[in-house]
C-alpha cells in the first residue's frame, strides 16, 4: 500500500462569485486512517467533500486523491473513490440490485464479479432483504444504507462519507459505524458528521472547520489536551458582582471571569473563570472567595470534545472578518 | 465505451420504469396515426409526404418531453452528484443519455411504420421517397433531442428545460417563413439554411441532400458539445 496521502488538500480555496466558501484549506488523510470532519451547518464540509470527490473543482490550490490531481485527472481518481453525498444519490425508479449493478459497472467492477460484489456490500449494509425492492419504496434508513453500499462497491481506496448515519436508528448507527471502522483499517476514510461521539468513537483524527477555515486537526484526545491549556472553573457565589470580579481576577492563574446573575435565585451569581492549566488554581480561588463571599459550589471542568468543538467554532472569525 | 453503455442501459431502465416513454410513444403514434388517416382521405394519394410534415411538427413538441429529464432530473434528485463523481467522462455521460433518448425516437419511428401497411396494401407508394422521409425524420429527431438535452443540461427544472427546448425548436422550425419578409439575399439564404422544416421538406420529397444531412448532424454535434462543455464548466 502506498504511504503517500490518500487525500491531500494543499491551500485549497473555493469561491462562488465574490463569496469565498473555503479559505486556504490544507490537510491530508493517510491510507488506513479515518478522519472526522466536524463543523456547524454551512461550515464548508460538504463543499470540501465535493471538491475531493470531483463534483466541483477548487478555485485555487490543489486537491489530490491517491496521487491524482482532481483538476486534471478526476476520472482516474474517481475509480479509487467511494462517495456518499449528504443526500443519498438514488434512482427511485430502479430496484436496489439494478442500481448497485449500474454503479458497479461504471466503477469498473468486472462483469463476472458484480454479483459477488453486490452481495458483499448488501451484507455489510444489511440490504439483503430489499435487493428486489424499487428504491422509492425504501425507508429513510434503507436509503441511507443503500447510499453507503454504492460507495463501498469496488472497495475504493478512498471513502468519502457526508453524514453517513443521518436518518438511521441507534442499532443501524452502531452497525454502520462498525462497517466504517472495518473499512477504515486499510482504506482512507473522510467522514463528515455532526455527532461528536461518532468522531470520538471511530476517528483517529478530527478536523474542525468553520466559515470555510480549518481550525484544528488532531486526534480527539490531542484536541482535548490542547484545550486543557486553558481550563475552566465554574462557581456559584452570593455576593456583589464587581467585588467578586476584582477578587477573582486578583488570583494568580485566573485569566478571565464571566459573571451572570442566576434568574432563579436572586443574589446568586454563576461565574465562569478561565484559568491556567496547572494544579492549585481552584484551591487559590476557593481561599480568595471563602472569607468574603458565600460560596455554594466550585468545580473545575475537563474539556470534552464537545467543549473543544464549541470553543473552536465560537472563537473562529466569521468569513468576511478573517484575513 | 463500457461507461457509455452503462449510462445508456440505466437511461433505458429509467425511461421504461416511468410513464414518460409510454406517454410520448402513445401520444406520438396516436397523433401521427390521426394525421396519416386525415392525409390519405383528404388527398386520396398513397404517399407519406403530408404525414411526415405533421410528424415533424409533433416532434417539435414531443422531443422536449423526451429530453427534458436527461440531466435536469439528475440535478433535481441529487443523482448528478453520483453521476458526475463516478469514473465517467462528460462525453460518456452525454452520449449515453443521448443514445437513450434516440432509442425512444427510433421506437416512435418504427411505430409509425404501421401506417405503411395499408399504404402498400392498397396502393403503390414510392419506396425511395418514403425511405428518404424516414431518414429525414430520424435526422430531425437527432437534432431536436440534442438541443433538448442541452437545455436539460443547463437547467435544474425539467419543465423549464422542456419549455425552452420547445420554444427554440419551434423557432428553428418556423424560421424559414421569414424568407418571405427578407429582401437581402444573404439573410434569406441564412434563415433558409437554419430552418429545420425546409431541410426536412427536401427529405420528404425524396431528396437526401448532403446539405440537409450535414445540417442536422452539425446541429446535433454542436448541441452535444455544448452540453459536454457545460458539464466541464460547472465543476
Amino acid at each position: 500500500m502506498s504511504t503517500s496521502p490518500a487525500i491531500h488538500l494543499d491551500s485549497v480555496s473555493k469561491r462562488y462569485g465574490s463569496r469565498t466558501i473555503i479559505h486556504d484549506l490544507s490537510f491530508s488523510v493517510a491510507p488506513g486512517e479515518i478522519v472526522g470532519f466536524l463543523g456547524p451547518n454551512g461550515a464548508g464540509k460538504t463543499t470540501t467533500m465535493r471538491m475531493i470527490a470531483g463534483f466541483t473543482a477548487a478555485t485555487s490550490g490543489r486537491v489530490t486523491v491517491a496521487g491524482h490531481d482532481m483538476a486534471t485527472d478526476n476520472v482516474s481518481a474517481a475509480r479509487l473513490v467511494g462517495y456518499l453525498p449528504e443526500r443519498p444519490p438514488l434512482y427511485d425508479v430502479l430496484d436496489v440490485s439494478a442500481y448497485l449493478r449500474f454503479v458497479a459497472r461504471v466503477k469498473g467492477v468486472r462483469r463476472a464479479a458484480i454479483r459477488g460484489e453486490i452481495e458483499r456490500v448488501a451484507a455489510a449494509c444489511r440490504l439483503e432483504a430489499v435487493l428486489d425492492f424499487e428504491i422509492f419504496k425504501l425507508s429513510k434508513g434503507y436509503r441511507q444504507r443503500l447510499g453507503l453500499a454504492q460507495a463501498l462497491l469496488g472497495s475504493p481506496e478512498v471513502l468519502l462519507l457526508d453524514e453517513p448515519t443521518a436518518g438511521l436508528d441507534p442499532g443501524q448507527i452502531q452497525e454502520t459505524r462498525e462497517v466504517i471502522r472495518a473499512f477504515g483499517t486499510d482504506h482512507a476514510v473522510l467522514l463528515s458528521t455532526h455527532i461528536l461521539a461518532e468522531a470520538t468513537l471511530i476517528c483517529q483524527r478530527v478536523a474542525i472547520i468553520n466559515h470555510g477555515r480549518l481550525l484544528a486537526i488532531d486526534s480527539p484526545s490531542g484536541l482535548q489536551r490542547a484545550m486543557e491549556q486553558t481550563n475552566r472553573v465554574a462557581l456559584r457565589v452570593t455576593g456583589a458582582a464587581p467585588a467578586l470580579r476584582d477578587t477573582l481576577l486578583a488570583v494568580d492563574g485566573v485569566r478571565g471571569v464571566d459573571l451572570r446573575a442566576d434568574a432563579a435565585e436572586p443574589g446568586v451569581l454563576t461565574v465562569d473563570c478561565q484559568v491556567d492549566a496547572r494544579d492549585g488554581v481552584e484551591a487559590a480561588i476557593a481561599r480568595a472567595v471563602a472569607g468574603r463571599f458565600d460560596l455554594h459550589r466550585l468545580e473545575r471542568s475537563q474539556p470534552t470534545l464537545e467543549n473543544v468543538f464549541l470553543r473552536y467554532v465560537q472563537e473562529s472569525p466569521a468569513s468576511g472578518e478573517a484575513a | 465505451m463500457s461507461g457509455t453503455l452503462a449510462v445508456y442501459q440505466k437511461e433505458m431502465a429509467t425511461y421504461f420504469r416511468s410513464p414518460i416513454a409510454y406517454y410520448v410513444v402513445a401520444v406520438f403514434l396516436l397523433g401521427s396515426g390521426y394525421f396519416f388517416l386525415y392525409n390519405i382521405f383528404l388527398s386520396g394519394e398513397t404517399a407519406m409526404a403530408g404525414t411526415f410534415q405533421n410528424m415533424g411538427v409533433l416532434l417539435m413538441t414531443l422531443a422536449p418531453v423526451i429530453s427534458m429529464r436527461l440531466l435536469a432530473a439528475e440535478y433535481n434528485a441529487g443523482t448528478a452528484e453520483l453521476l458526475l463523481t463516478l469514473p465517467l467522462t462528460p462525453w460518456q455521460i452525454v452520449i449515453g443519455k443521448f443514445l437513450g433518448a434516440v432509442t425512444i425516437l427510433l421506437l416512435i419511428t418504427a411505430g409509425t411504420m404501421v401506417d405503411l401497411i395499408p399504404l402498400y396494401l392498397f396502393g403503390t407508394p414510392e419506396t425511395t421517397t418514403i425511405l428518404a422521409g424516414y431518414i429525414g425524420f430520424v435526422l430531425l429527431g437527432l437534432a431536436c433531442l440534442a438541443v433538448g438535452q442541452l437545455f436539460s443540461t443547463v437547467t435544474h427544472n425539467q419543465i423549464v428545460a422542456a419549455l425552452l427546448s420547445a420554444a427554440v425548436l419551434l423557432a428553428f422550425w418556423f424560421v424559414g417563413h421569414l424568407q418571405t419578409f427578407q429582401a437581402s439575399p444573404g439573410v434569406r439564404a441564412l434563415v433558409g439554411y437554419l430552418s429545420f422544416s425546409l431541410h426536412f421538406t427536401d427529405f420528404i420529397q425524396g431528396l437526401v441532400r448532403t446539405e440537409g444531412l450535414v445540417f442536422y448532424l452539425v446541429v446535433s454535434a454542436i448541441a452535444l458539445t455544448l452540453s459536454v462543455a457545460y458539464l466541464q464548466w460547472r465543476r
